[in-house]
């Protein structure tokens, strides 16, 4: 195969904006985070935990499923953004883990929080197993073969030989989870909590990976492979392994997801789940952890206001607004944000 | 005599990287000028600068008209024709589709083929290899067809870019005593980039020293060729 | 036996389309080492607009004709305005372009003409011909016409200067440009060509599989295999590709049911991409480290 076309072209040079959002040399990952930045997330993190007080119940409902999406999308962010290998069938590590709560919890009688773990171990291998043959993908081609995944996957959930455990096209319908009487919140609150909870912990986890050893060598593959190859990073092992940690975090997202619609159907998760999923992290911000919350936010409220037009109109912004990000933003709304304090940051020393 | 290509000030850069330093040269109407110089001198990147290769700025004028700026194959269309290093064939088309496609923007069928039979007459083993597929050629053969490829054009101006390169010298003889009859029934004037200095300056009749990037001498071919001190130096013999 | 038959000749007029799309998918390959993910939505619009003609009262082929050209302009128009701009950007930029390209011609397509499914009229008669039990007449009339506009495209590269120069432009546009061609408006050609080739392919088999804005997302699975079977720089290979693949799905589907066609398609992308990635007539390139 010719590979004229690395996934993500040179890393940047001296200020070069263009192409999707490569880390900004000026604030190397491996930096621990300033104390205005401390008090900063401590402060986002009270608002989020008051904010489920303030709202009706189907806003927390709809907030849950966004922090639902944030975990998703850091998952394909790392795999993507990070590491450059292109994932057009996220929307299958999702759906796995959907279904793996799913029948854990409505065959099994498993309970919802041991779901979650398990949702995740199922899919660190399974991302594990599919990333071993798609190492020798570059690009174009593992975009290709993610794609057929992504689209053969309800078919697959479908397939009559599963039924038995799937519940076939009718899919599953979950108890909803009662909070336990101690916290004395609603179904909606204590599920949004219970999300909040592993997002905090995944992300923290996240961040502490992508900024150490581990995440450079990702990094490295991403911008220059086969350098990163002849330095001794064993491309092959970290490739896999950012495959199966991408897919363990998009597998729990999914099984928390089942857990708060309370339902799994095949057709829940088609190939437009998983292009969703890449609107969310070319939007929010490639390569950026904060860039998880602003896509989420981004995919979860825009067919809340767009499905009023018309069923097709959330589609249609979807493609409008990658096409702007492609052209005019490359760097997603996180690397705006980046841009904008800087400046702010800039005019307050002068 | 008008020049044919005249060139004022000319700076040319990969990139962030800047090979040429604001040269001056020119060919004459129906002349043969060469350019010397050791390798990364710059000799190719003032071809390449010609044709709109690579980003300039300065003053490139031919026939008068401005073509600096211009997409390459628009100054092709203007009669410019460029036989690249490394020939640029089309090596999975056959000989005479790279010769078709030297005239692929004329529309005079007659004369194009009797130019294919010109071409021929030029390059007997052409003929013989007209259906074959030109990465199949030897070097020596794909230099025919390149230098043919560029004629197929009816160029006024023809850029060769090391024409002799990886050639035997028998056939290097060869080509360029083709070069001269081009030159002097056709009138097609050239500007001729080589290493081989001793056939270059037989051939032309003005030429240029480049030492990276700057024209460090410049007379006609016969006073360069005859300077002792230059011929150590720089032309290596 | 009979039964074989059958299931062979049915494969051979889907391999047919398949052939058709996995054609336009190489022919952009080849120009621009990008694999179009939108190719199969172009067509499922272009066939829209033929359904909207025949419903104004326009006849079939004048319909089928208009359409060909309107897809060929439309594919002109997005290579100009869409691609053009990352011609040079990273794969990733690229990707999303197509991928953006895809999920607009999908919505657009649902808002303008609803989700619901339409039937699709087939110019062939329904009576089988000669009343054999083994073809009908409108796969037999499916293969004819791809087999007609695959032929048509050979000429055209192999005969013609224009076809030449949009070969020339595809394999090496260094040097095709040194020999005074738009290298440009050849890859917008190709695409106007590959949305035509997509545009006959949507034409012929909606009437089997009913118009809706995810027809195609199948489909271009199997063009996807059939290409990377045939080698996804061989136009040649991709047609082969496009009928073994058709084949094979008809007969793994009778033994294995047709629930699981997609996976199956999944299997040979990720197959053939793992076990000979240059498939079976594409080239095996080595790149340089």
């Amino acid at each position: 195969m010719d590979h004229p076309r690395s996934a993500f072209g040179a890393p940047p040079q001296g200020g070069d904006p263009g192409g999707p959002a490569k880390p900004d040399p000026r604030r190397p990952l491996g930096r621990a985070l300033s104390k205005g930045q401390l008090i900063g997330l401590a402060v986002l993190l009270a608002a989020a935990c008051v904010l489920p007080f303030v709202v009706s119940n189907y806003r927390v409902f709809q907030l849950t499923l966004a922090l639902v999406y944030a975990i998703a999308l850091l998952g394909l962010n790392m795999l993507t953004g990070y590491n450059g290998q292109i994932s057009l069938g996220h929307g299958a590590f999702y759906a796995i883990g959907a279904y793996v709560a799913a029948i854990l919890m409505d065959k099994f009688g498993v309970p919802y929080w041991l779901t979650i773990p398990a949702a995740g171990a199922v899919c660190l291998v399974a991302g594990f197993l599919f990333g071993l043959p798609a190492l020798r993908l570059e690009g174009l081609y593992l975009a290709l073969a993610t794609f057929a995944l992504g689209v053969a996957m309800p078919q697959i959930l479908k397939y009559k030989g599963f039924e038995h455990w799937t519940g076939g096209v009718m899919g599953i319908v979950i108890v909803k989870p009662e909070p336990p009487q101690w916290s004395g919140l609603t179904q909606d609150r204590w599920l949004y909590f219970v999300v909040l909870v592993c997002l905090v912990a995944l992300f923290v986890i996240a961040w502490n990976l992508l900024r150490g050893r581990i995440g450079r060598a990702m990094v490295a593959i991403r911008d220059q492979p086969i350098a990163a190859q002849a330095m001794g990073v064993n491309t092959a092992m970290v490739k896999s392994l950012t495959f199966g940690v991408s897919a363990m975090y998009t597998g729990i997202a999914g099984a928390l997801g089942a857990i708060v619609i309370q339902f799994v159907a095949p057709d829940s998760f088609t190939v437009f789940l998983s292009i969703s999923l890449i609107v969310g992290i070319v939007v929010g911000g490639l390569a950026s952890i904060p860039g998880a919350i602003y896509g989420a936010l981004f995919i979860q409220f825009i067919p809340n206001v767009a499905d009023h037009i018309s069923k097709a109109a959330p589609w249609a912004i979807y493609g409008i607004f990658l096409l702007m990000f492609m052209y005019v933003m490359p760097t997603g709304v996180a690397g705006f944000v980046r841009i904008v304090g800087g400046r702010l940051r800039q005019a307050r020393t002068r | 005599m008008a020049r044919l290509l005249d060139v004022r000030a000319l700076h040319a850069q990969y990139g962030p990287t800047k090979v040429l330093h604001g040269m001056d040269f020119g060919v004459e109407e129906g002349g043969i000028t060469t350019i010397l110089g050791a390798n990364g001198a710059g000799k190719t990147t003032t071809l390449r600068a010609v044709c709109g290769m690579v980003k300039t700025q300065g003053e490139i004028a031919f026939a008068g008209t401005r073509i600096d700026g211009r997409a390459t194959e628009s100054i092709v269309r203007l009669g410019v024709a460029h036989v690249p290093d490394g020939r640029g064939t089309f090596v999975s088309l056959s000989v005479e589709e790279n010769l078709r496609l030297g005239a692929h923007t004329r529309s005079d069928k007659a004369q194009i083929a009797l130019d294919f039979e010109r071409m021929y007459g030029y390059f007997p083993r052409l003929k013989e290899r007209c259906r074959q597929q030109a990465g199949t050629l030897s070097g020596g053969e794909q230099q025919m067809l390149a230098v043919s490829r560029a004629l197929m054009l009816r160029p006024r101006l023809l850029l060769l870019d090391e024409p002799s390169f990886g050639l035997a010298p028998r056939i290097v003889q060869e080509l360029f005593e083709i070069f001269r009859v081009i030159n002097q029934t056709d009138r097609v004037s050239m500007l001729l980039v080589e290493q081989n200095a001793a056939m270059a300056l037989r051939l032309a009749d003005h030429a240029y020293l480049l030492e990276t990037g700057r024209v460090l001498m410049s007379g006609s071919a016969e006073e360069l060729g005859r300077d002792e001190s230059i011929r150590r130096s720089y032309l290596g013999y | 036996m009979d039964v074989l038959l059958h299931q062979i000749l049915s494969g051979l007029a889907t391999g047919g389309i398949y052939a058709s799309v996995a054609l336009a998918l190489v022919m952009i390959y080849q120009a621009t080492h990008l694999v179009n993910f939108a190719q199969g939505e172009l067509a499922m619009f272009a066939t829209y607009i033929a359904w909207s003609l025949v419903q104004a009262g326009v006849p079939y082929w004048a319909a089928f004709f208009l359409t060909v050209a309107i897809a060929f302009a439309l594919g002109v128009v997005i290579e100009r305005v869409l691609v053009q701009p990352v011609e040079n950007a990273p794969i990733l930029s690229v990707v999303i372009v197509f991928i953006a390209l895809l999920v607009i011609l999908n919505s657009l397509a649902g808002w303008i003409f609803t989700y619901t499914i339409k039937p699709f009229p087939s110019p062939f008669p329904s009576a089988p011909l000669f009343g054999n039990t083994y073809v009908t007449s409108h796969e037999l009339g499916s293969i004819g016409i791809t087999l007609a506009v695959l032929a048509l495209v050979f000429v055209f590269f192999r005969f013609t200067p224009l076809g030449l120069a949009m070969r020339a432009a595809a394999q090496n546009p260094v040097s095709s440009r040194l020999v005074g061609i738009r290298v440009g408006w050849m890859l917008a050609l190709g695409w106007g060509l590959a949305a035509a080739i997509g545009a006959v392919a949507g034409i012929m088999v909606a009437p089997t599989v009913f118009l809706e804005p995810n027809m195609m997302s199948g489909i271009l699975l199997y063009a996807f295999a059939a290409a990377l079977l045939g080698g996804i720089d061989s136009p040649g290979g991709a047609v082969l590709g496009g009928f073994i693949v058709g084949v094979l799905e008809n007969v793994v589907g009778s033994i294995i049911g047709t629930e699981l066609k997609l996976t199956v398609a999944l299997v040979l992308i990720v197959g053939v991409l793992v076990i000979r990635p240059s498939g079976l007539f594409g080239k095996v390139l080595v790149t340089r480290v």
